[in-house]
């Protein structure tokens, strides 16, 4: 992760997590201030509720006292107690005498509580009230909730019972107004609030919102035990008022719905404003990072690119100061490290150097030594073959010049080997197949594999039959796998095993081919390995040194690289990559 | 003595003089007439007969014995095949508009009037005779042509309505009011009352005749008006849309027609379990019986009950209070009626106006009403028994339930004369032409 990333997160992290915690903050707040005035609302709302159902209660008294008192029905209950009455004719009394009053209900009934009138139901006369005959003092009741039974339904009174003596018994006058949507409509309005009356329990709930259902288990648990209960949901608090009747039995529930869309709205707004905040803060980071990038990450970003150029060798890449803080001073250090580093290197390259000189010198010394050596005694044997035995001296001429002409050419051989290695010229790159030349090297040597006068070595080879062809020198490849085989063959004296194997590489980005020579042999030790390439070097008996030397300055000039692995005794093999 | 007996005769004769002058018809003056029922249209055309005699008249007529007499047609014979009749038509009758009522100007209106239930009447007319041709016998035509329907008119300006009776139409207001004046020229005289002014729904208790529509038993009666009754003439009762026997007879077992009648009515109907009233048909006593919740919740115990619309007319208190009542004494029985007044219900209480002193036609008009016209034929008016048989099938499949029939309701002015007599003429209109009033 870059510094720049770094920064722009570390920032963007403090301000949004700073941002949300303002906003949980406000939030918390706003919440908790909404709630209380909701709960004043209700608490308002049921005060009201309650004041008017007392003011229209004692208005329904009134008005049912007035229609006790009125001649009609003091006539009545006159008639009523002499027997003398058809009451078929009073059947719509009670209907112009609600109208008078303005009440929605009224019944007139007989001593047996046999309506005689009714004004919310005129059919039902004939029919008896029998909760009219219960032994209450009617006038010390007062007002109370009764569940009226309708022609379209139940419906919901505020009722008032008044008595009239008719002869021996009672003539029982029930008036009321209906508890209803008017009733409550009636209420002053409260902003976001909506009441109802619930009297049907059980009737399904009108949607399958979350809203219904929070009324649906206000209601079941107000059923089981009347109380005032107040439940919360995610858009509206629903406080639920039981009404109950003269007999204390549940008859309907008042439902106060306080909608919470207002606290929806300022919380989505308070929500916004993070988002907004958040998002600023996400530009300022972004912005601040560009800034801090500008001041602290580019002359870091500069330095990682001399360090990269000194990587790639260039040796002369300086970092640029251009303060004194620590990046400032770090790149300091880098320009002396780096001075330090040229310094070694050319130190190194100056000992190897000599040292390279001095095994060249060895070694051709150790090669032109042994030339020497029989030139010499054979230039003796000629001047003692001169002094002692003139008459022999011909022959002993001809034999010795003949060797003198034998290590000459070998003299010449050992400095024209140099001479090819100084001389290695540049690759002439053609679209090569490399299967076939693997091939092809590989049957050069099966004479030699299968020779009668040595152990007996066999080849294997695993070519991949999917090898692209390489761009590559065809002379120079083919001499630096002779000299792999060949070594490979050296190395096993006693028989073994050659494995000749290609293969095509497809987990690299750039496709590349593998050749790997491998030998049964002793195997090379790890110091071996290391210094198996450098020029000269050999374990052989009768090597130049030059042979891997120039497999690996072959396989450079490709853009490839060799590695060998290997272990005493398992061992060894050579790797190749080219690029297809 | 002389003198005693001259003044005996002198007071007899102003006593009698007083009498008779109560008594004696007098012309002139206008009748008031308020109706408030929705029956009463107030169009000439369309009053199901209860005011169009006094304007339009038939051919022949139904008088206060139940026997046809002449009306516009003097006479009339037909083929023995009862496909082809004749009707000579009463000379020196014009129409309101003056012109002379010939069988020619009679045609049309009688030929559409006719046209409407039989496809296959043709009438042509020369001079003063009119033919009705049918290609199927018709015996009873005559009844046929008592019918208001069938009157002879035709249509003046402003659609006003001319016929040949003994008013002609001064000033209409569709639905709200109707001017008659005397027609001078009307050929049985001219009639006493000078106008007759009829107007609906407005309330007014100065009218001299107003009808005390069910529903509103408590309207006010002016000290000295007197109240008229007459014999039952409507029925009211449920029509079944779809018959569904053991439902319908469970409810007709659950409904108590005694409130009805006592509370509702006001004592002044009767408890209908028949189709026709015990006047008219005679055997109706034999539909009788007691309402029975038990043998209903029997009934309905092994069904799946359906929620049942009852439609009721609209503006009828009467008919709502009813439908109130049936639906309360039905969900005694565990059966749920929900009045309505919105058309599709099905269940239907209807007011069925009896229209005839003709049992076996009355009983015929019904059937055809309820798409039974085919029960019809085996009616016969001199066989009381078809009639009842037919009638008992009818109940039976419990397609028409009655409740209560009614009698009409007037208040009359003490000026109003003449009115027993001229209702008499016909117990199922109103007949006003007739009366004459105090000036």
């Amino acid at each position: 992760m870059s510094f720049r990333t770094k920064v722009f997160l570390s920032i963007t992290t403090t301000v949004v997590i700073s941002v949300w915690i303002v906003a949980s903050v406000v939030s918390t707040l706003v919440t908790n201030s909404f709630e209380r005035q909701d709960m004043q609302r209700t608490a308002a709302l049921i005060s009201q509720f309650r004041s008017e159902f007392d003011r229209r209660g004692a208005e329904v008294a009134r008005r049912v006292d007035a229609i006790a008192n009125s001649d009609d029905v003091q006539r009545l209950a006159v008639n009523l107690g002499a027997s003398k009455i058809d009451t078929a004719q009073f059947y719509d009394t009670a209907q112009a005498l609600a109208r008078e009053q303005s009440l929605n209900f009224l019944e007139l009934a007989g001593p047996d509580g046999s309506i005689i009138s009714s004004a919310e139901w005129p059919a039902r006369f004939g029919y008896k009230e029998s909760w009219l005959l219960q032994p209450v003092d009617w006038k010390a009741q007062g007002f109370f909730l009764q569940r009226e039974e309708l022609a379209d339904g139940p419906a919901l009174g505020l009722m008032t019972v008044r008595t009239v003596s008719a002869g021996d018994g009672l003539l029982y006058i029930a008036g009321g107004q209906r508890l209803d949507k008017a009733f409550l409509d009636s209420l002053p309005p409260a902003p976001g609030m909506n009441t109802r009356l619930v009297r049907d329990f059980d009737a399904p709930a009108p949607s399958d919102t979350p809203a219904s259902k929070l009324a649906a288990d206000l209601i079941q648990d107000v059923r089981e035990r009347p109380r005032e209960l107040s439940l919360t949901g995610s858009d509206v608090t629903l406080t639920a008022i039981p009404l109950l009747g003269r007999d204390n039995k549940l008859l309907a529930i008042l439902m106060v719905e306080n909608s919470r869309a207002e606290l929806a709205n300022l919380k989505t707004y308070i929500q916004g404003t993070a988002w907004i905040g958040g998002s600023a803060g996400v530009l300022l980071g972004l912005g601040f990072s560009l800034w801090a990038a500008s001041r602290v990450t580019r002359p870091v970003l500069a330095l990682a690119s001399n360090v990269r150029d000194v990587a790639g060798g260039n040796w002369d890449s300086r970092a640029r100061i251009d303060s004194t803080d620590e990046v400032g001073q770090l790149a300091q250090d880098f320009n002396r490290m780096t001075e330090q580093l040229v310094e070694q290197r050319d130190r190194m390259i100056q000992a190897e150097r000599v040292a390279a000189w001095r095994e060249l010198a060895r070694r051709l010394a150790h090669e032109l030594k042994n030339p020497l050596f029989p030139l010499q005694i054979t230039v003796e044997n000629l001047q003692r073959a001169r002094q002692a035995s003139p008459q022999q001296f011909d022959e002993v001429f001809r034999e010795s010049t003949s060797t003198l002409l034998a290590e000459l050419d070998n003299l010449k051989t050992i400095v024209g080997r140099f001479s090819d290695f100084a001389r290695m010229p540049a690759p002439h790159l053609e679209p090569v197949d490399l299967n076939q030349m693997v091939q092809d090297v590989a049957k050069l040597f099966d004479a030699q594999m299968e020779g009668l006068d040595r152990p007996r070595i066999a080849k294997i080879l695993q070519l991949d039959d999917n090898l692209p062809s390489v761009s590559a020198d065809p002379e120079q490849l083919r001499r630096a796998l002779r000299n792999l085989v060949l070594n490979a063959l050296d190395a096993m004296p006693k028989g073994g095993t050659l494995t000749l194997r290609t293969q095509r590489l497809d987990g690299t980005p750039d496709p590349k081919i593998a050749i790997e020579v491998s030998d049964s042999g002793e195997g090379l030790t790890p110091e071996e390995c290391a210094r198996l390439f450098t020029p000269y070097y050999t374990t052989k008996q009768h090597g130049t040194g030059l042979g891997l030397a120039i497999v690996q300055s072959v396989v450079s000039d490709h853009k490839g690289t060799i590695t060998v692995r290997s272990e005493p005794g398992k061992g060894a093999t050579f790797r190749i990559e080219l690029k297809a | 003595m002389r003198l005693r007996a001259w003044a005996w005769l002198a007071l007899s004769s102003i006593w009698l003089t007083a009498l008779t002058g109560t008594t004696r018809p007098r012309y002139g003056g206008a009748l008031t007439v308020e109706l408030s029922s929705a029956s009463f249209m107030l169009d000439p055309v369309n009053t199901h007969g209860r005011l169009s005699p006094a304007i339009a008249e038939t051919l022949v007529r139904v008088n206060a014995r139940g026997a046809i007499e002449p009306r516009l047609a003097l006479a009339w014979q037909h083929e023995p095949d009862n496909k082809r009749w004749r009707f000579s038509l009463r000379p020196k009758v014009s129409f309101h508009d003056g012109e002379p009522l010939t069988a020619v100007n009679a045609a049309p209106a009688l030929l559409a009037a006719l046209k409407k239930k039989y496809g296959d009447v043709t009438v042509t007319a020369g001079g003063q005779t009119l033919v009705v041709q049918f290609e199927h016998p018709m015996p009873d035509l005559l009844a046929e042509l008592t019918h208001p329907e069938t009157a002879i008119f035709h249509k003046g300006d402003a659609n006003a309505v001319i016929g040949t009776g003994p008013f002609r139409v001064a000033a209409w207001e569709p639905g709200r009011r109707l001017a008659l004046a005397a027609f001078e020229d009307y050929w049985g005289g001219r009639p006493f009352l000078d106008s007759i002014i009829i107007s609906v729904g407005a309330g007014s208790v100065r009218a001299d005749v107003f009808d005390i529509p069910f529903g509103a038993t408590r309207r006010v009666v002016p000290e000295g008006f007197h109240i008229w009754t007459s014999a039952p003439n409507e029925l009211i009762a449920l029509l079944a849309a779809n018959p569904q026997s053991t439902l319908l007879q469970a409810l007709s077992l659950a409904i108590d027609r005694t409130p009805i009648v006592n509370v509702l009515a006001q004592r002044r109907g009767e408890a209908a379990f028949g189709i026709l009233p015990q006047w008219l048909s005679g055997y109706a006593f034999l539909f009788q019986a007691a309402p029975d919740l038990a043998r209903a919740r029997q009934l309905i115990s092994q069904l799946r009950l359906p929620s049942i619309n009852l439609t009721y007319p609209a503006n009828d208190s009467f008919a709502r209070a009813v439908a109130e009542r049936v639906a309360l004494n039905a969900r005694d029985a565990g059966i749920t009626i929900q009045p309505t007044t919105n058309p599709g219900g099905s269940l239907t209480l209807v007011r069925w106006p009896l229209d005839s002193a003709n049992a076996a036609e009355e009983l015929t008009r019904l059937l055809g009403f309820l798409g039974a016209s085919d029960r019809a034929a085996s009616l016969d008016p001199a066989k009381p028994e078809t009639l009842y048989e037919a009638e008992r099938v009818l109940l039976d499949d419990h397609r028409v339930i009655p409740l209560v029939y009614l009698p009409a309701i007037y208040g009359l002015a003490p000026r109003v004369h003449n009115w027993e007599a001229a209702q008499k003429l016909d117990p199922f209109r109103l007949n006003l032409e007739n009366l004459w009033v105090d000036q």
